[in-house]
């Protein structure tokens, strides 16, 4: 994208609409290449990927006719586990062998479930066909006594890793099928316990780092993707405290939502190109020299005598100027000291948007970062990184973040549900007539 | 080593398969969603996968099998447990188990399962650490295993993968499991942390292990202890100087702190190297990590509030501007406070008694 003029380069970047919606509608038309193989038990993830991307786009009718929608909707069903809950896709389906014996190999999945209602609400599907007593009554055997969720139930055991993407998942089957309706169900005569709430709580808690952003486990690195899950699954439960104090009757978390606020606008990095030597946010001269020394395997006066500052000259601090900032944009990062990604765009942006501070982080820099840099200008979508190729998690949350991000050519996403406000909005609808059907 | 041929074969032409009545995938519709383009010998060998995990077949063709499909789609969900219950049933060993990790480690170093099932394989090889620690060294009778040897052997390992990739999350988070598994609080991970952040200052990863390793251990004080905190104290001033604007270590300083009920005003002085404003030629700063630290500082004495909106100013208008709108957003909640006559924007810890569970 050369920029002719001076004027120009304060002229905002467009998003290339009819370019994504042509990637998605291959994505959604045939099939994705064989590298993609290494994703096939990810399907389910996938799909919700691309139907939500043509939901976004307003091109999901376009893209589609009334009987394919019905039939995606018919595969989203064939993936649902008799005993409640989906698989990730048709793999581990035995079929006419399936029996107690080997029931253990053809389990239940929580992110499946979670994106596979997702991908109903989004087609408009009644959810008549979902098994929502089997699947809630899943639910709670899918928590670990420390409060945790897993990912799917083998052999008795709950495996997976102890990581908020399951408690985001779980969290949130438990919203589509029940809201913010909490306790005991009664449900055709049968009483169906709810998850510990409090338990829940208490392992977020405790998984709030240091430095402000919430880890996966005690004492493990703060990460945007798990801060992400963290908070929209206390806010699906209604247990998010974005204000400065906590409650304890019931419980909320994080503990310290100004220190999570403060930590997630400090995502947002100038660091743009991941090959670039130094991995850091601030770049002065000396600071550049030192640190090719250092890889040179000599070492600088400074840090032989330790008590001299490297001397940072203010002026010349930043490795970029305000000019390169107003055209590159910037895009933000998973944890510090590392280099922007698209897909954080939306893990760090959402998450201010779940904490109700929107704006504080800087939309228009974030804009020009995901449309002027990393939107593929042949092939639609988003990469990873400047110049990449694009692939279904980048394009997608690409597309998610720049709507926070108030790009008004992709339909309003909720922040939480990461798809549209118009498919959030019919789960009241969703709610009633399970209450009804009792 | 991998064996190519047996990678390449084909199990339905494969005498030692002929029993087998593969199970092809179930029947997906006329319109499935995301639907791959696989290959014949993917296809194939899901089919037969399908077929053992039906009989729960627990026999040494199923190690082959598996290990075919992981190396193909290593992101299966239940394929690693599977493996996993047949390399314990056919008493496999697990030594060798561990040397192909090791070479598959590099293709799939962001897969959460490959490190779990290695998790699962050390512990399997060593339930119980304490108890064989008293009688550490050559393997004694009864035992099958020398624990320093596989702790060596580990810790190698994971270092190695440190070379490829400084900050592999997964990596980081085995390295935590090992030292709690194995006790090795004081075996040379503080020294290993400091290597690692003598190597790239601004590994944060690195930052954060020196933390787990300091304050991590069960039952220990960590930086509440007056001597630990001192050196830890003295250590990330060693490193904010050598980089001033590198944010890592400033947080460090804040937790540690924070963790020992100290007041930030304790690091005033220091902040004040790098975040001078007193000067009539001009300010002079270093870092924008000193002068937020210094709007806290400032910010809990109600006197010094026009100093702390200074320090906000300069970062928003100046040393911070991408992110201009927070620091506005902390300027305007001075100001309500300041307006209210309550010092309500205390760092959280000098206000409030932490009865939560957490482990800072």
């Amino acid at each position: 994208m050369a920029i002719s003029k001076a004027e120009d380069a304060m002229l905002e970047p467009q998003l290339d609409k009819i370019r994504h919606v042509k990637y998605w509608t291959r994505c959604i038309k045939t099939l994705l290449p064989h590298q993609y193989t290494s994703n096939d038990s990810n399907r389910m993830y996938l799909a919700f990927f691309i139907v939500s991307a043509l939901d976004l786009l307003d091109a999901l009718d376009a893209a589609s006719n009334e009987e394919e929608r019905q039939g995606y909707i018919n595969w989203v069903y064939r993936c649902q586990h008799p005993d409640g809950g989906f698989r990730m896709w048709p793999g581990t389906d035995l079929g006419a062998r399936s029996n107690p014996e080997n029931a253990q190999w053809d389990p239940a999945n929580i992110p499946a479930t979670y994106f596979a209602l997702s991908i109903l609400l989004i087609l408009k599907d009644d959810f008549k066909r979902v098994n929502y007593e089997a699947t809630l009554a899943w639910l709670p055997k899918m928590q670990r006594p420390d409060g945790s969720f897993g990912e799917t139930l083998v052999n008795g055991r709950v495996e997976g890793g102890q990581d908020p993407r399951f408690g985001y998942c779980a969290t949130g089957i438990r919203f589509m099928l029940r809201g913010s309706s909490t306790g005991d169900l009664s449900v055709n005569g049968r009483t169906i316990p709810d998850v510990d709430l409090d338990a829940f709580v208490r392992c977020v808690r405790v998984a709030e780092a240091y430095e402000g952003g919430i880890a996966d486990a005690p004492f493990h690195e703060p990460h945007a993707g798990y801060t992400f899950c963290s908070l929209g699954a206390l806010a699906f439960i209604g247990r998010l405290s974005t204000k400065g104090s906590i409650d304890e009757t019931p419980p909320t978390a994080p503990c310290d939502p100004g220190a999570v606020v403060s930590w997630l606008v400090h995502r947002q990095t100038e660091l743009t190109d991941p090959d670039a030597g130094v991995d850091s946010e601030f770049t002065a001269p000396q600071d550049m020299d030192d640190v090719r020394e250092l890889e040179n395997g000599k070492t600088s006066g400074a840090q032989h005598d330790g008590t001299v500052p490297a001397h940072q000259d203010p002026v010349g601090t930043t490795a970029i100027s305000i000019f390169d900032l107003l055209v590159d944009g910037a895009g933000m990062n998973g944890r510090i000291n590392k280099v922007a990604d698209t897909c954080y765009g939306f893990w760090s942006g959402a998450s201010l948007h779940i904490m109700q501070q929107p704006k504080l982080y800087d939309q228009e820099a974030i804009r020009r970062y995901l449309i002027g840099k990393t939107q593929h200008p042949v092939l639609g979508g988003h990469g990873k990184f400047p110049g990449d190729l694009p692939d279904l998690l980048h394009s997608y949350l690409g597309l998610a973040a720049l709507s926070l991000a108030g790009c008004g050519e992709i339909k309003a996403v909720d922040a939480r549900m990461c798809l549209s406000k118009d498919a959030c909005a019919r789960l009241p609808a969703i709610w009633q007539s399970f209450t009804a059907g009792r | 080593m991998p064996d190519h041929a047996e990678d390449e074969a084909k199990y339905y032409d494969d005498p030692e398969w002929a029993d087998i009545e593969p199970i092809q995938q179930a029947d997906q519709g006329p319109n499935p969603l995301a639907a791959i383009a696989y290959t014949d010998e993917y296809a194939e060998a899901m089919a037969y996968l399908r077929t053992v995990m039906a009989r729960d077949e627990k026999s040494e063709r199923v190690l082959r099998l598996t290990k075919d499909v992981i190396e193909m789609n290593p992101a299966h969900y239940t394929v690693w447990l599977y493996r996993a219950q047949v390399l314990f049933a056919t008493h496999a060993d697990l030594h060798k188990e561990l040397e192909w990790l090791n070479e598959t480690a590099s293709q799939y170093q962001k897969n959460y399962q490959i490190w779990h099932h290695r998790q699962l394989i050390v512990s399997r090889l060593c339930p119980d650490p304490a108890s064989s620690a008293a009688t550490r060294g050559p393997p004694f009778p009864g035992a099958g295993i020398d624990v320093d040897s596989l702790v060596a052997k580990e810790t190698s390992f994971v270092a190695s993968m440190f070379d490829k990739d400084a900050k592999n999350y997964h990596v980081w988070s085995y390295r935590q499991w090992l030292v709690r598994h194995f006790g090795l609080w004081d075996k040379g991970e503080l020294e290993f942390t400091e290597a690692s952040i003598e190597k790239d200052v601004r590994n944060n990863s690195a930052w954060n292990h020196r933390w787990y390793v300091v304050n991590g251990k069960e039952g220990s004080e960590g930086v509440k202890e007056e001597k630990v905190r001192e050196r830890e104290i003295a250590f990330t001033k060693r490193q904010i100087r050598l980089a001033p604007q590198n944010q890592s270590p400033w947080n460090y300083l804040r937790g540690i702190l924070r963790k020992a009920n100290l007041r930030f005003s304790t690091v005033q002085d220091f902040c004040i190297e790098f975040a001078d404003l007193s000067k009539p030629e001009g300010d002079d700063v270093f870092s924008s990590h000193a002068l937020d630290l210094l709007a806290d500082i400032y910010a809990v004495d109600e006197g010094r509030n026009e100093q702390a909106k200074r320090c906000l100013l300069l970062l928003k208008d100046k040393y911070d501007p991408i992110r201009a709108n927070y620091w506005q957003y902390r300027l305007e909640m001075l100001d309500k406070e300041m307006g209210s006559g309550i010092d309500s924007h205390l760092p959280e810890h000098e206000t409030r008694n932490l009865t939560s569970a957490v482990s800072v």
